[in-house]
């Protein structure tokens, strides 16, 4: 079929005013929303920073020298831009564990969530697990610096407990950065498993009791397997929006560490270096798809059960 | 919890009895550090803090309401708020109509390009859409003082890139339960297509134009990573929040955060409310069709429930009785607990200065 | 208003699968006309061929002699009641049934009347508040059909609209709908994989396998002398005898089959010659215990089993030769109760009774 005989079936199916809300919505969504802006920002990461009066001037001319600073830094050749370079894969290690962690966190609860809890138990359950993610990301990150000051809650509970003589510096050490991200995306990595494990039929589980296979043989050859989509979704989405958080860094990051946005973040917005910045950006975003795609690959799922 | 436990400890395992710790545990970490928030929120002392307590105050809503940079950072979420509902929820109903119709060997392509957003880095998204309309904006050659370069346009558009994905996915999800006999059913009958739409696509849709709009709206208003990047110069409630966390903690926020909580408490107890009575009504129809029943009962306004009627007066005793609590006697607790900070110094000064004498004293003692 | 419905060298293809072939069938005005056919033979495709939701993919579709190429569904002379109803969940009762004026823009008021008026029509006086939820599935069934009427069309399509009501109901239905035709006088198209439907309602049956029309006649013809293998075993029951034509006359055949030469009438068109492989069907009621041993068709068998069904029995039979066990059925009188399973008997039918088809492919059980 011609693209012009699709189109002509498409205003057959949908009338003229319908036709033009469709396309015209979808076309801007796809091109001036998702499409041309990355296209751009990708343009923009390869030319010379120059101040804004000389965009698109001869100045402005095509150049790899972001991407190269991020590997060499602004040193001579043989030198590594070693402060970002581990800030990066601090970054990326980071998130990945603190992906695992949440899901080692999360499949009991959603198991439990999806087979154990029965009727109202198991509303309100997902009711307390939907609330606290109704208040703000900073906020939520601001309870753990309070949690976790040099004078918090825990510190004070810790000293009159005589279990520390002095304040743990919780925040400079990192802990408080990663227990903050821990927490701030777990209904993403819950709902999905969740989900994944309620269309499980009880009697399979049954079934695999009845056999004689043990707890950790069923999860491993029944429930895992069924799960799998869920699994790979929710570690997908909490993967991908640790890597990319910025809130929690800059409220709970140590005062020597950066996270990979805070990098992004100062490019923009006090070194006023955007062609840097978004080079940067097209480094995170780049790494962050390679990175789930291999992890789609090797579990074997396709995006169209992610995000789901 | 207990009855938890009891009931657990019933049925023996000790394994039954693990998992019911392990989830009562999660829901500790899940709730104790917004507890304790909210708990300096009540707390007069400056910095945001249980122990040691001071005194039962509610200062720290009042000095909400005063902060000049918040409230402007409240309008501007709202204002993006409505605007990104206005875009995100009619483009993602379009995605979504889309999805149903783009050919069996497009629709993988299609999908994959409408849901990236979800999967691209906020920060990205933000740094894409602040770079695209100031280049689109020096085409045209327009000023700085057009929308191109607008903190509040910028923050819409690149906020409804990934919101308009949220909905769509909302409408899938309903459009998946719609019979699409009845759109041919309309048709049939002598509908136009826009007629067809709009008298049965539409209302089967209603709940889901809802909720794709309260989740529009929630995420706009709680979204950072973009916001921070494309509202330029202007702000909304999180970046000034941010700001606030980051140059200067003082228990303010955490009043914000208890009024936050409360009002989606309340919300959530409403969405609760109109659920159960949908449920009611649908075993009505039911009992009707088996002829158990004559005629439906006649509906109450949602607002004069009897249970939601009860949560609402709770939630404002509360407020009330915490503003009574944490009005009288303030400033005599306040006086109170200056004093004995200042005893305190006074007998830390007092140690000091006997230590200092005790050390000069010592050598002439050897 | 009522219109004549003809198809004209319709095939419709999906892809390579050929849903619809060559089809060729003219439906007189104010005919109950019905297309029977197991499930998946393509009546609903044909169906919604005619009522706009497709276009064939050759040949035409005819209403009231005007060709319908390009017309879509809310321009067609046509209502179509769908096999799961479809009936609008958010509307009440009145304005699902109105539905059709509604969008024509007549205003509340008139529709309100002309909605009391159909729901008298239908049995359902003052339910018109109701929501469709609050309706059993008989109530539904008949709104259905108002609403349909309420379109005022020429043509009724009907796609199974009886097949998810219990078997009392399907009765009682069959009579009503029956009656509604005969009231408002327009043609009806009926779809049904139920032969009792067809045969008790309709004035014309279509019987379809395949995408093909296998034989278009009223209940009677398609009963007594159906043209193929298909129709002989797809329309009431039937005992079957596969064979080879031995000798062809006008009027008669032989058929050599493992139960000795069998004569029968041979089926319209079948054009059989000497040599052919072909199918020898007998019906139950046709079959008859020989004990004197006249008819012309005789056939040694044992009896199995018997059922008593009220006023007949029904006799199951291991007939010399025969692959399946026949059936007979039988009056219940004292002759009857003298069969016992286990005897030997001979079994008899007359030549004109039986019906000698081309072999073919059967209906399915
Ligand atoms: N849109 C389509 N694309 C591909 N094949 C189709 C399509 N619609 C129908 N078919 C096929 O055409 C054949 C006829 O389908 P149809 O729905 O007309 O059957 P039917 O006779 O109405 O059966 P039933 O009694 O089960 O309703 C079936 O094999 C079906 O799989
Ligand atoms: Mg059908």
């Amino acid at each position: 079929m011609t693209p012009l005989r699709h189109l002509r079936e498409f205003h057959r199916r949908n009338g003229a005013g319908l036709s033009l809300f469709l396309i015209g919505a979808t076309g801007f969504w796809i091109l001036f929303m998702i499409v041309l802006p990355q296209l751009f920002m990708a343009d923009f990461s390869f030319r010379a920073n120059v101040p804004p009066p000389k965009w698109g001037t001869p100045e402005h001319y095509y150049t790899l020298e972001h991407y190269r600073y991020m590997i060499y830094g602004g040193g001579g050749e043989g030198s590594f831009n070693v402060i970002d370079l581990r800030v990066f894969f601090k970054t990326i290690g980071a998130a990945m564990l603190v992906t695992l962690f949440d899901a080692a966190l999360c499949y009991p609860i959603a198991w439990h969530l999806a087979q154990a809890a029965r009727g109202g138990w198991a509303r309100l359950m997902v009711l307390a697990l939907v609330v606290p993610f109704w208040v703000n990301e900073i906020l939520r990150a601001f309870a753990f610096h309070i949690l976790f000051g040099a004078s918090g809650v825990l510190n004070s509970a810790l000293m009159a407990a005589g279990v520390l003589d002095e304040p743990y510096d919780f925040v400079r050490e990192n802990i408080a950065l990663y227990a903050g991200l821990g927490y701030a995306f777990i209904l993403l990595m819950i709902f999905p498993i969740y989900n994944a494990m309620e269309s499980l039929d009880k009697n399979q589980v049954e079934a695999a009791r009845d056999l004689g296979a043990s707890r950790w043989r069923i999860h491993r050859r029944v429930v895992m397997p069924h799960a799998k989509p869920g699994i790979t979704s929710g570690c997908t989405m909490v993967f991908m929006l640790t890597a990319g958080a910025l809130a929690a860094p800059q409220i709970l990051g140590g005062p020597g560490s950066l996270w990979f946005t805070q990098i992004i973040y100062q490019a923009f917005n006090q070194a006023g270096n955007w062609a840097r910045g978004s080079a940067y950006a097209i480094i995170l975003l780049v790494s962050c798809i390679v990175l789930v795609l291999a992890l789609m690959k090797a579990f074997k799922v396709r995006l169209g059960e992610i995000a789901r | 919890m207990t009855a938890l436990l009891q009931a657990a400890a019933a049925r023996a395992p000790a394994a039954r009895i693990g998992m019911a710790l392990f989830v009562a545990l999660f829901f500790a970490w899940l709730f104790g550090p917004l507890v304790l928030m909210g708990i300096t929120a009540f707390n007069s002392s400056a910095f945001p803090r249980v122990s040691p307590w001071e005194c039962f105050s509610v200062e720290w809503f009042e000095a909400l309401a005063g902060d000049k940079a918040l409230m402007e950072g409240l309008r501007n979420s709202v204002v993006i708020g409505l605007g990104v509902v206005a875009l995100a929820v009619p483009t993602g109903l379009a995605g979504a109509l889309m999805l149903m119709q783009v050919g069996e060997r497009a629709r993988p392509w299609y999908y994959s390009v409408v849901i990236s957003p979800i999967l691209i880095p906020g920060v990205v998204l933000g740094i894409s859409t602040l770079v695209f309309w100031d280049r689109i904006g020096a085409m045209f050659g327009a000023g700085h003082k057009t929308f191109f370069y607008d903190g509040v346009f910028l923050t819409v558009i690149g906020q409804a890139t990934f919101i308009s994905a949220y909905c769509m996915l909302v409408f899938i999800s309903r459009l998946q339960r719609f019979n699409p006999a009845l759109h041919e059913a309309a048709l049939d009958l002598g509908a136009t297509q826009l007629q067809a739409f709009r008298k049965v696509l539409l209302p089967f849709l209603k709940p889901a134009i809802a909720s794709a709009a309260v989740l529009a709206f929630l995420a706009s208003f709680e979204n950072y990573n973009t916001t921070v990047f494309t509202i330029a110069s202007e702000s909304t409630l999180t970046t000034v929040l941010a700001g606030k966390v980051r140059y200067g903690i003082n228990p303010s926020v955490s009043a914000l955060a208890v009024v936050i909580a409360a009002v989606t408490l309340l919300f959530a107890a409403v969405l609760e409310v109109a659920r159960r009575r949908r449920q009611r009504a649908a075993a009505e129809s039911e009992k009707i069709a088996r002829g158990l029943l004559r005629s439906r009962t006649r509906k109450k306004p949602l607002l004069l429930e009897p249970a939601l009627l009860m949560i609402v007066t709770v939630f404002v005793a509360g407020a009330g009785t915490a503003w009574f609590a944490g009005s009288i006697g303030l400033e005599e607790c306040k006086a109170a607990v200056l004093e004995e900070k200042r005893r305190d110094a006074e007998e830390r000064v007092r140690t000091f200065q006997q230590r200092q004498m005790f050390r000069r004293a010592a050598p002439q003692a050897n | 208003m009522t219109s004549e419905v003809a198809l004209e060298n319709v095939w419709i293809r999906f892809g390579d699968f050929v849903a619809a072939r060559d089809i060729n069938i003219t439906i007189r005005a104010g005919e109950f006309f019905s297309f029977l056919g197991p499930s998946g033979c393509g009546k609903t495709t044909l169906l919604r061929a005619v009522s706009g939701f497709l276009e064939p993919s050759e040949g035409r579709v005819l209403i009231g002699g005007a060709d319908m190429a390009g017309i879509g569904p809310n321009k067609r002379p046509t209502a179509l009641i769908f096999q799961n109803l479809a009936l609008f969940p958010l509307m009440s009762v009145w304005e699902n049934i109105t539905f059709a004026l509604e969008v024509r823009g007549v205003g509340a008021a008139r529709r309100r009347k002309r909605a009391d008026e159909l729901l008298e029509l239908i049995a359902l006086p003052g339910q018109g508040d109701k929501t469709v939820g609050e309706l059993s599935g008989g109530q539904r069934q008949r709104v259905a059909i108002a609403r349909a009427l309420a379109a005022e069309p020429e043509v009724l399509l009907l796609d199974e609209p009886l097949s998810a009501l219990d078997l009392k109901l399907r009765q009682r239905m069959r009579t009503e709908l029956r009656d509604i035709q005969r009231r408002v006088g327009i043609t009806f198209i009926y779809i049904t994989h139920d032969q009792g439907e067809a045969l008790t309602m309709s004035d014309n049956i279509a019987v379809m396998r395949e995408g093909v029309i296998e034989q278009v006649g009223d209940g009677n013809t398609l009963y007594d002398r159906p043209n193929t293998a298909f129709v002989a075993s797809f329309v009431g029951e039937n005992n079957l005898f596969r064979g080879t034509v031995g000798a062809a006359e006008r009027g008669a055949v032989t058929v050599e089959t493992a139960a000795g030469a069998l004569r029968a009438r041979p089926a319209t068109g079948a054009a059989l010659a000497a040599g052919d492989d072909a199918f020898v069907f007998i019906r139950p009621e046709s079959l008859r215990f020989d004990d004197a041993m006249e008819m012309e068709n005789r056939i040694g068998a044992h009896i199995q089993r018997r059922e008593f069904e009220g006023s007949f029995w029904q006799v199951f039979l291991d007939a010399d030769g025969a692959e399946q066990p026949l059936k007979l059925s039988m009056v219940n009188d004292d002759a009857a109760a003298a069969r016992r399973p286990g005897q030997r008997v001979t079994l008899g039918f007359a030549a004109e009774l039986a019906v000698a088809t081309r072999a073919g492919p059967l209906a399915a059980g």
